[in-house]
């Protein structure tokens, strides 16, 4: 019998040649050799001239090849999961997948480690006077049901706030925004809020839609590549395989950062910044392009609106203005303006890359539309090599926020007005007999409004819901769910710790025990249930380009976990109201999503998925098109918007110098003023939103299924717009990206500090926002607490940030539960210059204490001149340790991770971003001293 | 006649760990021991370079030279193998390899013990056997290649690889700095 331990798999369990594989080996740098086009000979041969599916057939039987993609980040890596006498004993590559070509980083090539490990959670448990004990899963499912019954009618339904997860398959976010939505609430958030919120917000208010606007892959046609505020040698390290590629090409590579990372160690040049300075950095780059009349005139006039507004904001940020924020120097700044306006490989547009670095800040959807903002410039969105990358993290956080298990809004980014509500009604009432009226009397209301239609607590501040009784809501949260969520990655985690042993239950669901077992210091009132991984169950994932892949099920559920959509199920059963959530397969779920995430546009069929899977060898990893076969022509992972079963996907959003039946897609005319009417949107101040499109240089309004203009085609679940996309029209309409976006609260970015800076001066001129008193239910203090904090500097006088380790994910419960991670990373630390360190005596390695206001953390120094002698680095993987205190004896015996440290979101700041309450964890300030 | 060679385009290297990872998965590596890692230098400044490092197999190795009980051995095709049953851990051929790849595990589990391979040396063997000796050697597929996450690690038929190395090198993959 096959176990983990015994069996490595066979030499010839998967078909290859000798020379084929040592090709594979190549095939980054093969490009060149073969010519423009074809990406190596192995994968060409079958890429040019299909013979055959490429399939994984065993050479050997017993032994099954399983396709399936990476848990970890979102660029979606193909793996085979190797599954012998249903064991996954290791894995292999997947040569054939055009993302990554079988290459994979650390986290990836552990998956079998993982998906085994001993440490995972293997029963329901409950914690009882201080001791966890085993229980059923019927008992664990009762008593959760008939808590959630009692807290429903004694406190009402928004009383329970339920955390979900972007690590788990389309199928079980929709459903449980869907859940959340049975249980009358609107409390239903998840990981994109801490992660890219300010990304959506930002995007969507510039472009029209919040995503990525080209791909992984599209960045080898990119002329330069510029990082601000990312580092994808640790977060994305296969994205690295195309942008050396890039550079191999001769694009130009930049990295800004405050850290010299691995990335910048890459990079053709590296520029370092003042945390929280971005937009006045992109400000000056616009300054130069603007006054050296550099800028794409054409395509400002022709497909964008607000420039005037916008010059005049940026006539105030001259190179020496900048110079003295953010600590770049002038000459520099003119000359990155300079590069941006002429990338090198003439002709080719430039692309600016973004992670946590910009999104984690007060002024995050100000960070991300300045950049948005500064490609719009040059017109280098919509073209091949050109856009706007954000990299997004977890595997499914696309999916996730595409299926919007989010606090104010309904998938596919439906608001939570009624008409949105009765749109999700009708497809769920297809389903399962289900009404709006029904639905409607789940919620309570709250001060003359209907919770219905009013957002939800957000996760970066649910336990604001709990401790504030001023929450407005009827009643504080007395209930959560923590469900495929870390709570370490949540900041503010003192406030958060007393949260959780004030709910009445918490219920943690999860592969891992995690902290939601642990962190908690209370006797009872916790339930651990153990989920399955994505790799014991089916269904679709979708990266940060929007491709869409389908995950195949690797082995049955290990241990006794079941997955998601089971449990919510059952759940449900219990709550009376299963049949919504009882489906025969997760391939009926995501056909119902098509039906009705028209938004979006998501209408990737699971057969059409698990077609492309087969015929993977016809794409090409230059532009992820299939160039033969019965999948010629489509993109890999038909990226949405995919309008009908013959759409080949939009792998470029806004690019319009194509047709919509070959990939084309323009700007939604999504902003309309108060004057507007159906044909003619207008701004707040009388222009008109129609833009330049293909072959209509006029621009049209979105439309309903029979042309006319109107909003339809968000709602008309029976149109394939076939005759529509046969007139070259898009049918969210063609209109004009924004500049000014007149609904935020700065209509054109400007720089705001911190709330904790380090140049009060600069707190004076570039103050933050005023106090706002309902910011997704809780109160958000800005002005305040900055000004309170204006001379912080004097007793913490360095700058504190956080990031990623190559070696580990998210909250890390699963990756420092893996042997070979926890080899190369074993202890928590935080980076210091080296006059930092000798300046405290303190050397390498020597535990030190890191101190903000909120509290302190015991870590390892790690000296390294990666940081400056103002910066002090944190990576935010680690729990275990509370402020210096170990409390591993909190988790069930055997459940705990292998390494455990103290957790750097314990003294983050208490900032939110002033959109979307993104919190601000890289930019505060700190004191370090030794221990 | 094939020619297995590894070849690293250390400019692409970005210390990923996949290939330390894909390794120890795959030959069963046992903690604290490792057949394959990357090495980094200049750590947080221009010129920062990761170089990853196992063993070469060398065309004229010097652990074969130096192995006193001939336990080590290079095949027709390149590979070096080590033959444990008659190693007797004695270090030379660490001293001799100017990679540092021998490895003499210590401190492992019960079971491993048991097999007699406390300090007995190993290292990287193409993937053709794990850690624990097998009867028949597996084909050669250097998983760590074939995972490379940038391709930076060529792995295969020198023949092959070489012309590959060397178009990586020319171009566009010496950072800027190092001009400076």
């Amino acid at each position: 019998m096959a176990t983990r331990a015994n069996s490595i798999g066979s030499c010839t369990d998967f078909r290859m040649s000798r020379r084929t594989f040592t090709k594979l080996t190549a095939l980054g740098t093969a490009a060149a050799l073969s010519g423009i086009g074809n990406v190596g000979a192995y994968p060409t041969k079958f890429v040019d001239n299909l013979i055959e599916p490429a399939s994984a057939a065993p050479a050997v039987p017993g032994i099954d090849l399983v396709k399936s993609n990476c848990s970890h980040c979102a660029l979606g890596c193909g793996f085979l999961g190797r599954v012998e006498d249903g064991v996954c004993t290791g894995i292999e590559p997947w040569v054939e997948n055009p993302i990554n070509r079988g290459a994979m980083c650390s986290k990836g090539t552990s998956i079998a480690e993982m998906l085994n490990s001993e440490t995972r959670l293997k029963e329901p448990m409950k914690k009882v006077g201080g001791k966890w004990v085993k229980i059923s899963w019927n008992e664990a499912l009762d008593e959760i049901a008939n808590k959630m019954k009692e807290i429903k009618t004694t406190y009402g339904p928004d009383s329970i706030m339920y955390i979900g997860s972007a690590k788990v398959t389309n199928e079980e976010c929709y459903l449980f925004r869907k859940f959340a939505a049975f249980n009358g609430t609107n409390n239903v958030d998840h990981q994109a809020r801490i992660c890219h919120s300010t990304t959506v917000a930002g995007m969507a208010n510039t472009w029209s839609y919040g995503a990525m606007t080209n791909s992984w892959n599209d960045m080898r046609n990119s002329g330069l590549i510029f990082f601000c505020g990312e580092n994808a040698a640790e977060s994305h390290p296969v994205s690295m395989q195309h942008i050396l590629e890039a550079k191999r090409r001769g694009a130009k590579f930049i990295v800004a950062d405050p850290r010299f990372t691995k990335s910048a160690a890459l990079a053709d040049q590296y520029v370092q910044f003042r945390p929280g300075t971005d937009i006045p950095l992109i400000l000056g780059i616009c300054h130069e392009i603007i006054k050296n009349d550099w800028h794409n005139k054409d395509f400002i006039e022709k497909r964008t609106y607000g420039f005037e507004q916008f010059k005049e904001v940026v006539d105030k940020y001259p190179p020496e203005v900048v110079e003295d924020i953010t600590w770049v120097p002038a000459d520099t700044i003119r000359q990155l303006a300079y590069d941006w306006a002429h990338p090198p490989r003439e002709g080719r547009p430039a692309c600016i890359c973004w992670a946590m670095g910009a999104t984690q800040h007060t002024v995050g959807t100000n960070n991300i539309r300045v950049f948005a903002c500064l490609s719009a410039l040059m017109g280098y969105v919509g073209r091949p090599g050109g856009g706007c990358n954000a990299f997004r993290g977890h595997d499914n956080v696309q999916g996730a926020t595409d299926m919007c298990v989010l606090s104010h809004w309904l998938p596919s980014y439906y608001g939570l007005d009624e008409g949105s509500w009765k749109h999700w009604i009708g497809v769920w009432n297809e389903h399962a007999p289900i009404t709006f009226e029904e639905m409607k009397a789940k919620f309570a209301e709250y001060n003359g409004k209907l919770l219905m239609h009013v957002n939800g607590l957000t996760v970066s501040r649910w336990y604001e819901g709990v401790l504030d009784p001023s929450v407005k809501q009827p009643n504080p949260v007395k209930m959560v769910f923590v469900w495929g969520h870390s709570l370490n990655s949540i900041s503010e985690m003192k406030k958060m710790k007393t949260a959780l042993e004030e709910v009445e239950l918490l219920v943690g669901v999860d592969p891992h025990a995690t902290i939601a077992s642990s962190l908690a210091d209370r006797p009872d009132g916790i339930i651990i249930l153990p989920a399955s991984t994505v790799f014991e169950k089916a269904g679709s994932v979708s990266n940060s380009a929007r491709q869409v892949q389908w995950r195949n099920k690797l082995v049955e559920p290990l241990f006794d976990s079941k997955p998601d959509m089971e449990i919510m199920k059952e759940l449900a059963d219990r709550l009376g109201f299963g049949a919504h959530f009882t489906y025969d397969s997760p391939e009926d779920v995501l056909r119902e999503i098509n039906r009705g995430a028209c938004v979006i546009m998501m209408r990737e069929s699971p057969e059409r998925l698990k077609r492309q899977q087969e015929y993977c060898c016809a794409f090409s990893c230059e532009d992820c098109q299939a160039k033969s076969g019965p999948v010629k022509g489509e993109y890999w992972g038909l990226p949405w918007p995919c309008w009908n079963d013959e759409h080949p996907g939009t792998p470029l959003l806004y690019r319009n110098d194509i047709p919509v039946s070959e990939g084309g897609n323009e700007f939604r005319t999504r902003f309309r003023g108060a004057d507007s009417t159906p044909g003619n949107p207008v701004s707040d101040d009388g222009v008109s939103m129609l833009g330049a499109a293909y072959g209509y240089p006029e621009g049209y309004d979105e439309m309903n299924c029979d042309g006319t203009p109107g909003s339809g085609w968000k709602f008309e679940l029976d149109c394939d717009w076939k005759d529509v996309i046969a007139q070259n029209k898009c049918p969210s309409g063609a209109g004009k990206a924004r500049f000014r976006a007149w609904n935020l609260p700065d209509p054109v970015p400007v720089h705001r500090e911190p709330i904790e800076s380090p140049r009060p001066d600069l707190v004076d001129k570039y103050p933050t926002y005023d106090d706002v008193e309902d910011h997704y239910r809780v109160k958000c203090l800005y002005k305040t607490i900055q000004q309170e904090r204006k001379n912080l500097v004097n007793d913490y006088p360095l700058i504190l940030t956080t990031g990623r380790q190559v070696e580990h994910m998210g909250g890390g419960a699963e990756t420092r539960s893996c042997h070979y991670l926890v080899e190369l990373q074993p202890e928590m630390y935080a980076e210091i210059n080296p006059e930092t360190a000798m300046g405290l005596g303190v050397k390498h390695w020597d535990y030190i204490w890191v101190e903000t206001l909120r509290g302190r953390c015991k870590v390892r120094a790690y000296v390294t001149e990666r940081v400056n002698d103002k910066t002090v680095f944190m990576p935010y993987h680690w729990a275990g340790w509370f402020e210096g205190v170990s409390y591993e004896n909190r988790w069930p015996s055997g459940t705990g991770e292998l390494a455990l440290g103290d957790s750097c979101n314990i003294i983050t700041v208490d900032g939110y971003d002033r959109s979307t309450n993104m919190q601000e964890t890289k930019a505060c300030l700190c004191k370090v001293y030794p221990v | 006649m094939t020619t297995y060679k590894f070849l690293n385009v250390i400019e692409k290297c970005i210390d990923c760990g996949g290939c330390f990872a894909i390794c120890k998965d795959q030959n069963k590596v046992p903690e604290g021991t490792a057949r394959m890692r990357v090495v980094t230098i200049n750590e947080g400044k221009p010129g920062e370079k990761n170089i990853p490092i196992s063993c070469m197999h060398c065309t004229d190795p010097p652990c074969v030279a130096a192995c006193p009980t001939k336990a080590l051995s290079k095949r027709e095709d390149g590979i070096v193998m080590t033959d444990k049953s008659k190693c007797i851990g004695c270090g030379y051929c660490g001293w001799a390899c100017p990679f540092g790849a021998p490895q003499y595990p210590h401190d492992l589990p019960e079971n491993l013990k048991k097999l007699g391979l406390e300090g007995i040396m190993d290292k990287c063997t193409l993937c053709v056997q794990p850690f624990v000796p097998e009867e028949v050697d597996r084909e050669p597929k250097p998983r760590c290649a074939l995972f490379c996450a940038t391709k930076a690690r060529l792995g295969g038929d020198i023949a092959e690889i070489l012309p590959v190395y060397n178009e990586a090198k020319v171009r566009s993959t010496i950072s800027y700095q190092e001009h400076v």
